[in-house]
């Protein structure tokens, strides 16, 4: 679960990248977090990660109040969330099989565990042949995949994906929100984060516009519903 | 952690070594550049040392007694003698031992030591080497206070050229020797800055996924210790090398050998095992605690 309560975060250089933003993302919910660049997405990631503290408000995550979590606490909140970078984010030194059970490594799991978990994690994004192989001899969309494999080893109470489908081709960009929604019917929440409005008229679902560090809309929407879709474009 | 969770880890550092090898390359240069420019001033300034103090060893008080002492006297003034702070040896040349000693070294002089017949001229006397050659005013007035001495001959002058040398001696090398610790601190630093700033994203990754900070330094940690290890045991190896060639080419400058003495070189088998451990230990921890402190600035996310 996610909520920001009343929520402003002005950097040291005195811009104000969001300004009293609340909301709340329930447990299983898949929501869609729209606006352009400069928008405030980003710094909100960041909000959620604890890369960087709220001015005012609170925020809570996966049941820890960031307002009050030590820094020695970070890596406990990061274990329950997986995060999905548009540029992917592997480490190029590993193969993909190791890239996911770096993961697990992380939690100190056994060895027995890390071998299953991650074939079966590679099994669901479709790589069962690819898992000797090194990020450099993937294709975009494959990258993408060993991140979202990677996000989701650790069975994370929420998948932060932050413009997942940025760096890769248009058709690829639907198979990997597919997969998203698969994991999300599992029960794991996703935010996703992306400017695509084409891609999210598509889909439909919980949309969250973000204008200059502001909440505008909030709404959830069918699929492909043009007049709720004008709603938010505008 | 576990004991396979460290095992995992150690093998992470291991496999970056290989895997980052142009950078561990860099910084095992830089390492062993770092260790041969200490460990040869060092051991510069550790013979240079030895060879003056070989010198000041060379100099020794004598104390003339009176002509009258009685044998008894004499032991209790060696006693006296013995129980100062800065005498190091103390040994008695009797006026007998010191007659024949003059016999033999002024043989042609046979009519002037028969003239004399019985009669020795020369006084019994006490040889004292000191402790501290810097302290030897200090000693000579202790032991004037004491009763039948006929009188102290104490090389003054040469002392104070060598308290002087040895202390400018000590002065530079000390300045050298730091000079070389903080250039190479500064080489060291830089490299492992360099190649951990060429990971930060994995390092970024890792912080992202749940890495604690441990958990992400402990690899940089043992792969900075085997480069580290490794510049060690090759500086070492140089080391050995030069050294030994050096002084086997003091060796044979005769001319010089008479002045600082053959002795007062040390050589390399006397030294090797603390030379191997300053090395090795310093060049493991140099690198292990470089590349560990260098993460610090990409770890804070």
């Amino acid at each position: 679960m996610v909520e920001l309560k009343d929520v402003s975060v002005t950097y040291s250089s005195g811009v104000d990248a969001l300004n009293h933003v609340s909301l709340k993302i329930n447990d299983g919910d898949f929501a869609f977090v729209v606006g352009s660049s400069g928008a405030g997405k980003s710094t909100m990631i960041k909000l959620l990660l604890k890369e960087i503290d709220a001015t005012e408000g609170t925020v809570i995550v996966n049941g820890y109040n960031l307002s009050h979590l030590r820094r020695r606490k970070i890596p406990e909140l990061r274990r329950t969330i997986g995060i999905v970078f548009q540029d992917f984010r592997l480490i190029p030194s590993m193969t993909v099989y190791e890239n996911i059970a770096f993961v697990l490594r992380v939690i100190d799991a056994p060895k027995k565990y890390i071998r299953k978990r991650v074939q079966y994690v590679i099994g669901l994004v479709g790589l069962q042949l690819k898992a000797k192989s090194y990020p450099d001899e993937l294709s975009g969309g494959e990258k993408q995949r060993v991140a979202i494999a990677r996000a989701l080893v650790n069975d994370p109470k929420l998948i932060i994906a932050d413009e997942p489908t940025g760096n890769i081709d248009p058709e690829l960009s639907y198979e990997i929100v597919n997969l998203l929604r698969e994991i999300n019917a599992c029960g794991t929440t996703i935010l996703m984060v992306t400017h695509e409005h084409e891609m999210v008229r598509h889909f439909g679902g919980r949309i969250i516009n973000i204008t200059d560090g502001e909440i505008v809309y909030d709404e959830i929407i069918g699929g492909e519903d043009e007049s709720e879709w004008s709603q938010i474009s505008d | 952690m576990k004991a396979s969770g460290v095992k995992y880890l150690i093998e992470q550092g291991v496999d970056n070594v290989w895997k980052n090898r142009m950078m561990a390359f860099a910084s095992f240069c830089v390492l062993l550049v770092s260790l041969l420019m200490v460990g040869i001033s060092s051991l510069a300034y550790i013979n240079i040392n030895s060879i003056v103090g070989g010198i000041e060893q060379k100099n020794e008080v004598i104390v003339y007694l009176d002509d009258n002492i009685t044998d008894a006297e004499i032991a209790d003034f060696g006693n006296a003698l013995r129980n100062m702070s800065n005498v190091a040896e103390v040994s008695f040349y009797s006026k007998e031992e010191a007659y024949a000693s003059l016999k033999e070294d002024m043989a042609e002089y046979d009519v002037l030591f028969e003239s004399l017949g019985d009669d020795n001229p020369l006084p019994d006397a006490y040889r004292i080497k000191v402790a501290d050659i810097g302290e030897i005013d200090s000693t000579i007035q202790e032991i004037r206070l004491l009763d039948h001495i006929f009188s102290i001959r104490a090389p003054y002058d040469f002392v104070n050229i060598l308290v002087q040398l040895r202390s400018i001696l000590t002065l530079v090398m000390s300045a050298i020797i730091m000079a070389m610790v903080i250039v190479s601190m500064v080489i060291i630093s830089n490299t492992t800055r360099t190649s951990v700033f060429a990971r930060r994203e994995e390092i970024q990754i890792m912080k992202y996924v749940g890495a604690t900070d441990a958990f992400i330094r402990f690899p940089f940690f043992v792969e900075g210790m085997i480069t580290g290890f490794f510049s060690g045991v090759l500086a070492l190896v140089i080391t050995w090398l030069v050294y030994d060639a050096v002084v086997n080419a003091l060796q044979n400058q005769l001319s010089l050998l008479s002045i600082i003495g053959t002795g007062n070189i040390i050589q390399f088998s006397d030294i090797y095992l603390p030379v191997t451990l300053a090395y090795v230990v310093g060049g493991a921890l140099t690198g292990a605690i470089g590349s560990a402190i260098s993460t610090r600035k990409y770890i804070n996310v």
